[in-house]
């Protein structure tokens, strides 16, 4: 099967160099056709680069810092509180109060904000709850999911190595699902994101990158919003890469079970 | 009688009138059955019991039971001469897809296992190389289970579980889907864990009557009752039991070729089919 007979076959295998030619080829087309675009709602990437260099030297750099803490607490605090919580389901009395938290997540923030103003105590906190509530319900689900479908016999294992019902928690859901949680952390990190111009375009007492971008945008600012847009992808794959190069460090057996399919 | 001389010692296993419901439909009968000590002069010899029964008869359930995963509706097995159920782990099991912890290394998911028994980690690890050494999989330690072909995961788990429960292991379906050299070398791979101790039992749940014939002393045949009119009673018990030694069928190189073998898996498949 010639290479490009197979990138269209259904579950072909692609070597890595063939994979890294198509990732290249698919970049360079996409570039291209925002070169050559002739739309004139889609900013031209001189006029993005240019915008950008302008909001760098308005303080665009600072913003992002803020954002960047703000969401980084915010994932901190959301993991411990979803991972406590997921792991909590091991217990009957808790599955309910997860299952109702994970059905939260179809609540929207906006109407939320008035409560959660009453709680908090500054602008950052209610941020930062607003944050840690919109992540956490996304990542509670997706981690009490993988609870939910590790096999009965990683149980039976545990216990026939006489370990007692904390230890086989603690064998065959902390450690053994860790691999999971980070991939599951991985999502929520990128929902974190999502979120957080929201967040911030609710709550504009500190800044950040989301009331910058939403006041570009209100003023029309294309060549800006696709900055701002574009500096966020950028730090949220560094985000996701970092956290992918945290994941083989401390759970390399992991990639030893992914087979291509 | 056979021709090897062996007398039968001490009660190790008992499955005593064992019952098991499910939402009051009767899975398992007034279950009994019991493995003794077999003390053959001049040698280590293990026990090994064929278990075998059709799909749905239960096995499963009773595996589960004698390995004290879970608890019978009634009746009790007990291990080693305590007078109370056998509680998990004191019997090893190792399941068909032989089960290792993904996340620990071979000699990680070993030492849980050996420093249930040794408390000192440097004489539990000695124990563990020891076995490995002696499975061929000394070289294999520091690697995690993702990286052991199918036959290195099966000796793995077998030690594992040797290493918890010392005497006993359960084995579901050891010969499921191997071709006929695998299935030679897990025949050899059961003798050698039997024979390495004489209070070693391994109980071999299979459906293949063959390989159930060629490993084990002696056979339990799982199967429901019929009434008068021929229709099954819902209730699963142990029906008929071999003595291999009687038949003079076991410890013997090649038997399997012989014609006493032979008639005895055509036996054994006779009655397998009216359960």
């Amino acid at each position: 099967m010639n290479h490009f007979a197979a990138v269209f076959s259904p579950n072909a295998v692609l070597s890595k160099s063939a994979v890294r030619i198509l990732i290249a080829m698919q970049v360079g087309v996409a570039l291209l056709l925002w070169i050559v675009s002739p739309l004139v709602l889609f900013p031209k990437p001189g006029e993005v680069l240019g915008a950008l260099g302008d909001m760098w030297q308005q303080g665009l750099g600072g913003e992002l810092i803020t954002s960047f803490y703000l969401n980084l607490e915010a994932i901190g605090l959301a993991t411990v509180v979803s991972l406590l919580l997921a792991y909590a389901t091991v217990m009957p009395f808790f599955r309910p109060v997860v299952a109702l938290l994970s059905k939260l997540r179809f609540l929207s923030l906006v109407g939320l904000t008035f409560f959660f103003t009453l709680m908090a105590k500054s602008g950052h906190q209610l941020k930062l709850s607003l944050l840690v509530f919109s992540v956490s319900v996304f990542f509670v689900t997706g981690m009490a999911d993988v609870i939910n479908g590790i096999p009965k016999e990683e149980f039976d294992l545990a216990r026939t190595l006489r370990m007692g019902e904390w230890r086989v928690v603690w064998e065959a859901i902390v450690l053994g699902q860790a691999d999971k949680a980070f991939d599951v952390l991985r999502q929520n990190a990128a929902i974190g994101w999502m979120m957080l111009t929201m967040v911030e375009g609710i709550v504009r007492s500190e800044g950040g990158v989301g009331t910058i971008l939403l006041d570009q945008n209100h003023h029309f600012r294309l060549a800006a919003v696709f900055a701002i847009q574009l500096t966020i992808l950028m730090l949220g794959l560094l985000q996701d890469y970092g956290i992918g190069l945290t994941k083989n460090m401390f759970c390399p057996y992991a990639a030893l079970t992914l087979e291509r399919k | 009688m056979g021709n090897t001389a062996y007398s039968l010692g001490q009660t190790l296993l008992r499955i005593e009138n064992v019952c098991l419901e499910y939402d009051g439909r009767p899975v398992l009968k007034n279950v009994n059955g019991e493995v003794r000590d077999i003390i053959v002069p001049g040698r280590v010899q293990g026990q090994v019991v064929g278990f075998l029964g059709p799909s749905g008869c239960g096995k499963t359930s009773l595996f589960r039971i004698i390995a004290g995963l879970n608890p019978p509706t009634s009746g009790r097995v007990t291990v080693n001469g305590f007078d109370r159920p056998v509680r998990a782990g004191e019997v090893g099991v190792v399941s068909q897809n032989y089960p290792l912890f993904e996340h620990r290394t071979v000699l990680g998911n070993l030492m849980l296992g050996a420093k249930q028994k040794e408390k000192n980690s440097q004489a539990a690890r000695d124990k563990v190389m020891a076995l490995l050494n002696e499975f061929g999989l000394g070289d294999k330690f520091n690697l995690y289970p993702a990286q052991l072909s199918g036959g290195q995961r099966q000796r793995c788990a077998i030690i594992q579980q040797i290493l918890c429960s010392e005497h006993f292991l359960l084995m579901d379906e050891p010969f499921s889907g191997l071709d006929l050299l695998m299935l030679e070398k897990t025949c050899e791979l059961i003798t050698k864990v039997a024979d390495m101790d004489d209070l070693n039992t391994i109980i071999v749940v299979t459906h293949d009557v063959t390989a159930a014939c060629s490993v084990a002393d002696h056979l339990w045949l799982m199967g429901r009752d019929s009434d008068s009119n021929g229709n099954k009673i819902p209730g699963s018990r142990i029906v008929k039991e071999y003595n291999l030694i009687e038949r003079d069928l076991c410890w013997q190189p090649g038997i399997i070729t012989t014609a006493p073998f032979t008639d005895f898996v055509r036996e054994v498949k006779d009655e397998f089919r009216r359960l």
